[in-house]
C-alpha cells in the first residue's frame, strides 16, 4: 500500500513538474508574443522609396515607440492641452489623407503595434497656393509648420495629468477599440503603467523646454543642439539656447567633404552620413536596438537623400526679371553661395547673424558625442572637434521653400532678407502654410490676408485671422532669434531687389 | 475494496469530509458561475426576417455599449417628462413630442432596435431613427410611413438634449426611476434587478450620457437644427473631443438635411462623392461613419447586421410619386430638364448619367450657405483616418475621407420625398427652389407631413397641428441661407411655363 502510495505520489509530483515546465514555457512564449515579437512593416511601407522615407521605421519603436492605442487616445483625452481641433494636426504635424499616421510617423509591431518617428516628420514641406486649398507636401524639405516643442511637452504634459490612469484611459480606449481581455489587462497593468513613468522620465532630460526664460522654439524649429546635448551626452543644463530652422536635405550629394563642405548651420558636422547617423539617433532616443539593421537604414537615407532633388518653384516666374537678377547675384551673392566657399563656414563677425546657435556647442560636446557614438560601435566621421565660429554659407537650391530664412529663421521672406535690418519684420507669425509668390517666402501676417484670401473673422469686436490661430508669433528681439546680419544686397535699388527675388526662384 | 474504504473512512476521515467540501463548493461555485453566464452573458439581438422591419427595428449593435435598459428608457420620459414637453399627450409614445413615428400601439419608435446584452434587454437608435418619415395626403389622411426618406419629422436636437439635460439632473437616479420601473412593468421587477441590476445600469447610463453630454454640449448650443436636420460632422468632431472652443465660427456650424438612403448601388458603381460636400467616395465606409451615430463603434458594431441593411439599399427604390402628374406638361418639362439639370443631375429619376454627377461643385459657382462646408476641415478628414484601425481587418479603416471646397451634385431619385431642398433644407419646395434666392420663402415651417402637390415638398405654411407645433425656420439665421444655386444655369430665369413644366417632370423621379 505504501509502496504504491510513494510511487503515486512520485508520478504526482512529476506529473505537476511537467505541467509547470509546460505553463512556464507557454507563459514564456505568450511574453515573448505580447511583448517582442517583432513583425515587418507592411508591404505597402517599403514598396515604393517614397512610402518608406514617410513611413518606414528606423528602428525607434522599441524605446521610442509609444503603445498605439495610448498614442491614438492622448489627443481624445486631453484636447485642452492641444492649440486647437484636429488632434496631432493642430501642432503642425503633416498628414496625408488617407493615411491612418501622420507623415513621419511609423506603426510597427514589436509584441504589441506601437508607434514612434522616423525623419520625415520634421523635414517633410507643406504648401498652399491659397488658404482653400489642400496642400502639397515636399518630401526632403523643412517642416515649418511643426511645433516640435509643443509636441514633446504635450507628450509629456499628458504623463503629469492625473487623468493618465488606467481607468481613464482604458475607458477612451474602449471606445475605439474592441481588444480582448488580454490585452486590455495588458493596456491596463503594464503598458499604461510604463508609458506613463517612461514619459515621465524625458521630462528632466527636457527641463529647459520648460524654462520660462526661454523663448518658445516656435513653428518650424528645434534647438537642434541642444537636443544632442541633453540627450545624447547627457551633459548638464547650461544657459544656452539657439533654436534654428528645421534645414531641408534634398540632394545631400551636393556636399563634398573633400572640398571642405561642412553641414548643420555651423558647420558642426563633416559629412551627410554623420549628420543622418546623429539625427537618427535623436529620433531613436537610444543604442539602436539592432546595429546592422540601422546601419542599412542609414545608408539608405544617405542614398536616397543623396540624390532626391530640390523641388523647383511651382508658381509662375518672370523670366526676363529672372535673368536680370541673375546678374545682380552673380555680383552681390555668388562670391559665397555659388562659389568654392559655399558649403563651408564664414566667421561669424563677418556674416553677423545671431550668435545664440554657436554658443549652444562646443569642441567639448562634439568630442563627447563622438564617443558615445563610437561607443556604441558605429564608425563615422562625426562631429567637427572644434569650437563653432561660424555659419556655413549654404546652397540655395530649392531656396524658395526654405522660408523663413537665416539659420534661425528670423526673416519671413527673400524680399525680407534683402532689406536693411531695421527694415525687417520685427514680428511675425511662423507655421502657416500659404505661399507668398510676391516675396517669395509664407504668408507670415494677417496684413496679408487681402493678398491670398485668408478667412478672418470678428470675435468680440476684434479681427482675427487664420494665421493667427494657427501660426506662432515670432518675436526677433527674443534670445537666438535675432534678425541681424547678412545684410548683402540690402543696397540695392527696389526693383533691383524684386528682380533678384525673382532670380532666387529659379534654384 | 474494503480495504480502501476502511482507509478511507478510518485513518483520513477528516481528509474524506474536507474533499467533499471541496467538491460541493467547486459544484456551488461552478452552477453559480454559469447562471450567471446565461443571466449576464446573452447577446442577442430581437431578429427581424422581413428586411424592412430589420430596417426599422433591427440592430446596428449600437445598444452594445449606449443602449438603455429597456425600463430605464420607458421610465426616462415620466421621470424627465418637464424637459419633453408635449410628450404628456403621448402616453408610453413619448418622444412623438420631438417627432418620432410609432407605428400603432407599438411600445418603440421606429428606428430603435431591442438586444438582450448584459442580463438586459436594451434599446437604442439605428439607421431608420434619420432615414424614415410620413406623408399623408390631406391633414386629415393617414400618414404612410416610407423607410429610406429623410426623417422629416424628427427633432434629433431635441431629442439629445432631451436626454442630456435628464441625465445630468437630479431625479436620475435608482430612487425616482426604480420605482418608476416597478410601477410600469406592473410591479414585476425582482428582487436582483431591483436591488443589483437597475440601480448599476442606471449609474452606467448616467456616466456614458454625461460623457456624452461633455463632448456634445458645445454642439448644442448652436442654431436649433429643427426636425429633419442634423450637424453631422459636429458630432464626429465631439467623438474626437475637439476642443472647439479654440476653433473659428466659421467651422462651428454644420447643420444639414437628413438624406434619403435609396439607390445606393448606382451612387457605388459610379464611384460618386458622397454626403453634402462629397467628402467620401466609398459606401460602406460611409454607411459606419453613419452608424456611429447609433452607438455602433468597432467595438460594438453587429457587421452582419448593417451588412443586410447595407445591401437591401443598394438596390432600394423610393416609392413612385403616388398623386396625378399632367403628362404633356412633364413631357415638355423633360426637355427643360434636359437642358439645364441633367448634366449635374442625371438623365432622370433612376439614371444618373451625366458629366458631373456625383462631383463636387465649387463653392464659388454652387454658392449656397458656405457652413457645412467650412465646417468640414481638413483636419477633420485626417483624424477620421483612425476611425475603424486596428480592427483586424485592414480594409475596414477609414481612408476616404477628403476635404473639399464645394457641394456635391446630388442624383435626383424620391426627389419629391427629399424636400426642404438644399443641402441645409432652406428651400421648403421644388417651385421655390426654381425662385431665384431674393424671392423663396424667408420663413417657413418644417416638420409637417402633409404633401403640397402644387408645389411639391411638404406644406409649408402650418406653424401648428392638434397642438403639436412645427418650428420656424429662418432663413437668416446662421447655417439657414437659401441663396445659391440660382441664376440662370440653374433655371431661375426661366419663363413661368417652363418652371412649372420642370416641376412636373421631377414629380416622376
Amino acid at each position: 500500500m505504501a509502496r504504491v502510495k510513494k510511487t503515486s505520489g512520485r508520478r504526482a509530483v512529476t506529473v505537476i513538474l511537467l505541467i509547470l515546465v509546460l505553463l512556464a514555457g507557454v507563459g514564456a512564449y505568450v511574453g515573448w508574443y505580447k511583448f517582442f515579437r517583432e513583425e515587418p512593416q507592411p508591404e505597402w511601407v517599403t514598396a515604393t522609396p517614397e512610402m518608406r522615407f514617410k513611413y518606414g521605421s528606423i528602428g525607434a519603436e522599441h524605446d521610442a515607440g509609444v503603445p498605439y492605442w495610448i498614442w491614438y487616445v492622448l489627443p481624445r483625452m486631453f484636447p485642452e492641452k492641444l492649440p486647437g481641433p484636429g488632434g496631432y494636426a493642430s501642432l503642425g504635424i503633416l498628414w496625408e489623407e488617407g493615411q491612418e499616421l501622420p507623415i513621419g510617423f511609423t506603426k510597427k509591431v514589436i509584441g504589441f503595434p506601437r508607434v514612434a518617428n522616423t525623419c520625415a516628420s520634421c523635414h517633410t514641406a507643406s504648401y498652399r497656393s491659397k488658404p482653400g486649398e489642400t496642400p502639397t507636401f515636399v518630401l526632403t524639405g523643412p517642416n515649418h509648420t511643426l511645433n516640435l516643442e509643443a509636441f514633446f511637452r504635450f507628450m509629456i504634459d499628458c504623463a503629469k495629468d492625473p487623468r493618465f490612469n488606467a481607468d481613464t484611459m482604458m475607458r477612451e480606449i474602449n471606445l475605439a477599440a474592441d481588444l480582448s481581455l488580454l490585452d486590455r489587462m495588458i493596456y491596463r497593468f503594464i503598458l499604461i503603467p510604463i508609458t506613463k513613468k517612461r514619459l515621465l522620465e524625458r521630462e528632466r532630460q527636457f527641463a529647459w523646454i520648460y524654462r520660462k526664460d526661454f523663448p518658445e522654439w516656435g513653428r518650424g524649429r528645434d534647438d537642434a543642439m541642444n537636443l544632442t546635448k541633453y540627450f545624447m551626452i547627457k551633459f548638464p543644463m547650461d544657459n544656452s539656447i539657439g533654436p534654428t530652422d528645421m534645414p531641408s536635405f534634398w540632394n545631400l550629394k551636393k556636399y563634398k567633404p573633400e572640398k571642405g563642405h561642412l553641414m548643420n548651420f555651423a558647420g558642426d558636422s563633416h559629412d551627410a552620413r554623420s549628420v543622418i547617423i546623429d539625427s537618427a539617433l535623436g529620433v531613436l532616443g537610444a543604442e539602436p536596438h539592432n546595429k546592422e539593421e540601422f546601419l542599412e537604414h542609414i545608408k539608405w537615407f544617405e542614398d536616397y537623400l543623396g540624390s532626391y532633388p530640390a523641388p523647383t518653384y511651382p508658381f509662375s516666374i518672370d523670366r526676363r526679371k529672372a535673368a536680370a537678377g541673375k546678374v545682380l547675384f552673380d555680383k552681390a551673392c555668388a562670391r559665397c553661395h555659388a562659389s568654392d566657399r559655399t558649403g563651408r563656414r564664414v566667421p561669424a563677425e563677418e556674416v553677423g547673424t545671431d550668435r545664440g546657435r554657436l554658443e549652444t556647442w562646443s569642441k567639448k560636446a562634439a568630442i563627447e558625442a563622438n564617443r558615445v557614438v563610437a561607443d556604441m560601435g558605429i564608425e563615422r566621421r562625426g562631429l567637427v572637434e572644434d569650437n563653432p565660429s561660424g555659419y556655413i554659407a549654404a546652397f540655395l537650391d530649392g531656396i524658395w521653400l526654405r522660408a523663413p530664412y537665416l539659420h534661425n529663421g528670423s526673416i519671413p521672406t527673400l524680399r525680407d532678407l534683402l532689406e536693411p535690418v531695421e527694415k525687417r519684420p520685427k514680428l511675425f507669425y511662423r507655421g502657416y502654410d500659404v505661399y507668398n509668390q510676391v516675396k517669395v517666402g509664407f504668408i507670415t501676417s494677417p496684413d496679408e490676408a487681402g493678398l491670398v484670401g485668408m478667412p478672418c473673422e470678428v470675435v468680440q469686436g476684434k479681427r482675427v485671422c487664420e494665421i493667427e490661430r494657427i501660426g506662432t508669433l515670432y518675436d526677433v528681439s527674443q534670445r537666438g532669434s535675432g534678425n541681424l546680419g547678412h545684410v548683402y544686397g540690402t543696397d540695392l535699388l527696389s526693383n533691383e531687389k524684386d528682380a533678384l527675388v525673382e532670380y532666387l526662384k529659379t534654384l | 475494496m474494503r480495504d480502501q474504504s476502511d482507509d478511507w473512512d478510518d485513518s483520513k476521515p477528516a481528509k474524506k469530509k474536507c474533499v467533499a467540501v471541496f467538491l460541493i463548493l467547486l459544484l456551488m461555485i461552478g452552477g453559480v458561475l454559469i447562471a450567471l453566464a446565461i443571466r449576464f452573458g446573452a447577446d442577442t439581438p430581437v431578429e427581424y426576417v422581413d428586411i424592412e422591419e430589420h430596417f426599422k427595428y433591427g440592430s446596428t449593435g449600437g445598444e452594445r455599449a449606449s443602449g438603455f435598459p429597456y425600463w430605464i428608457w420607458k421610465a426616462l420620459p415620466r421621470i424627465c417628462g418637464d424637459k419633453l414637453p408635449g410628450s404628456k399627450q403621448f402616453p408610453g409614445q413619448e418622444l412623438k413630442a420631438v417627432g418620432f413615428l410609432y407605428e400603432g400601439d407599438k411600445d418603440l419608435p421606429v428606428g430603435m432596435s431591442k438586444r438582450r446584452h448584459m442580463g438586459l434587454d436594451r434599446v437604442f437608435l439605428n439607421c431608420a431613427v434619420c432615414h424614415t418619415s410620413t406623408v399623408r395626403d390631406r391633414p386629415d389622411g393617414t400618414p404612410k410611413i416610407i423607410t429610406g426618406m429623410p426623417a422629416n419629422t424628427v427633432d434629433l436636437m431635441a431629442f439629445e438634449k432631451f436626454l442630456f439635460t435628464c441625465a445630468k439632473d437630479a431625479k436620475f437616479s435608482p430612487e425616482h426611476i426604480i420605482p418608476e420601473i416597478h410601477r410600469l412593468s406592473g410591479e414585476h421587477l425582482k428582487a436582483l434587478d431591483r436591488y443589483l441590476v437597475y440601480p448599476f445600469a442606471i449609474y452606467m447610463m448616467r456616466d456614458r450620457l454625461l460623457m456624452l453630454e461633455d463632448r456634445f454640449s458645445s454642439m448644442l448650443q448652436r442654431p436649433d437644427w429643427g426636425p429633419g436636420r442634423v450637424d453631422t460632422f459636429g458630432s464626429a468632431k465631439a467623438l474626437f473631443n475637439f476642443p472647439m472652443d479654440k476653433a473659428p465660427s466659421s467651422e462651428l456650424i454644420g447643420v444639414t438635411d437628413f438624406p434619403s438612403i435609396w439607390l445606393q448601388g448606382p451612387r457605388k458603381d459610379q464611384q460618386m462623392q458622397l454626403h453634402w460636400d462629397g467628402n467620401n467616395t466609398k459606401v460602406e465606409e460611409r454607411n459606419r461613419s453613419a452608424a456611429f451615430g447609433t452607438g455602433a463603434t468597432p467595438a460594438t458594431l453587429d457587421r452582419e447586421r448593417i451588412k443586410r441593411i447595407e445591401d437591401w439599399l443598394l438596390t432600394r427604390e423610393p416609392p413612385a410619386y403616388p398623386y396625378p402628374i399632367n403628362q404633356p406638361l412633364s413631357f415638355k418639362g423633360a426637355s427643360v430638364y434636359k437642358q439645364y439639370c441633367a448634366g449635374c443631375h442625371g438623365a432622370n429619376g433612376r439614371s444618373f448619367e451625366g458629366p458631373d454627377v456625383g462631383k463636387v461643385t465649387p463653392i464659388q459657382q454652387i454658392n449656397t450657405d458656405p457652413h457645412r462646408l467650412d465646417s468640414y476641415t481638413r483636419d477633420l478628414a485626417i483624424n477620421q483616418n483612425l476611425l475603424y484601425a486596428e480592427t483586424g481587418d485592414p480594409g475596414e479603416r477609414f481612408s476616404h475621407f477628403r476635404k473639399t471646397y464645394g457641394y456635391a451634385n446630388m442624383p435626383l431619385d424620391g426627389l419629391w420625398l427629399r424636400a426642404p431642398y438644399l443641402h441645409n433644407g432652406s428651400v421648403p419646395t421644388l417651385r421655390d427652389l426654381l425662385e431665384p434666392s431674393s424671392r423663396r420663402p424667408k420663413t417657413f415651417y418644417r416638420g409637417y407631413d402633409v404633401y403640397d402637390q402644387a408645389k411639391v415638398g411638404f406644406v409649408s405654411t402650418r406653424d401648428q397641428e392638434n397642438g403639436r407645433s412645427f418650428f420656424k425656420f429662418e432663413t437668416t439665421v446662421a447655417g439657414n441661407s437659401n441663396i445659391g444655386h440660382e441664376g440662370k444655369r440653374y433655371g431661375t430665369d426661366l419663363p413661368q411655363d417652363d418652371k412649372a413644366a420642370l416641376v412636373e417632370y421631377l414629380k416622376t423621379f
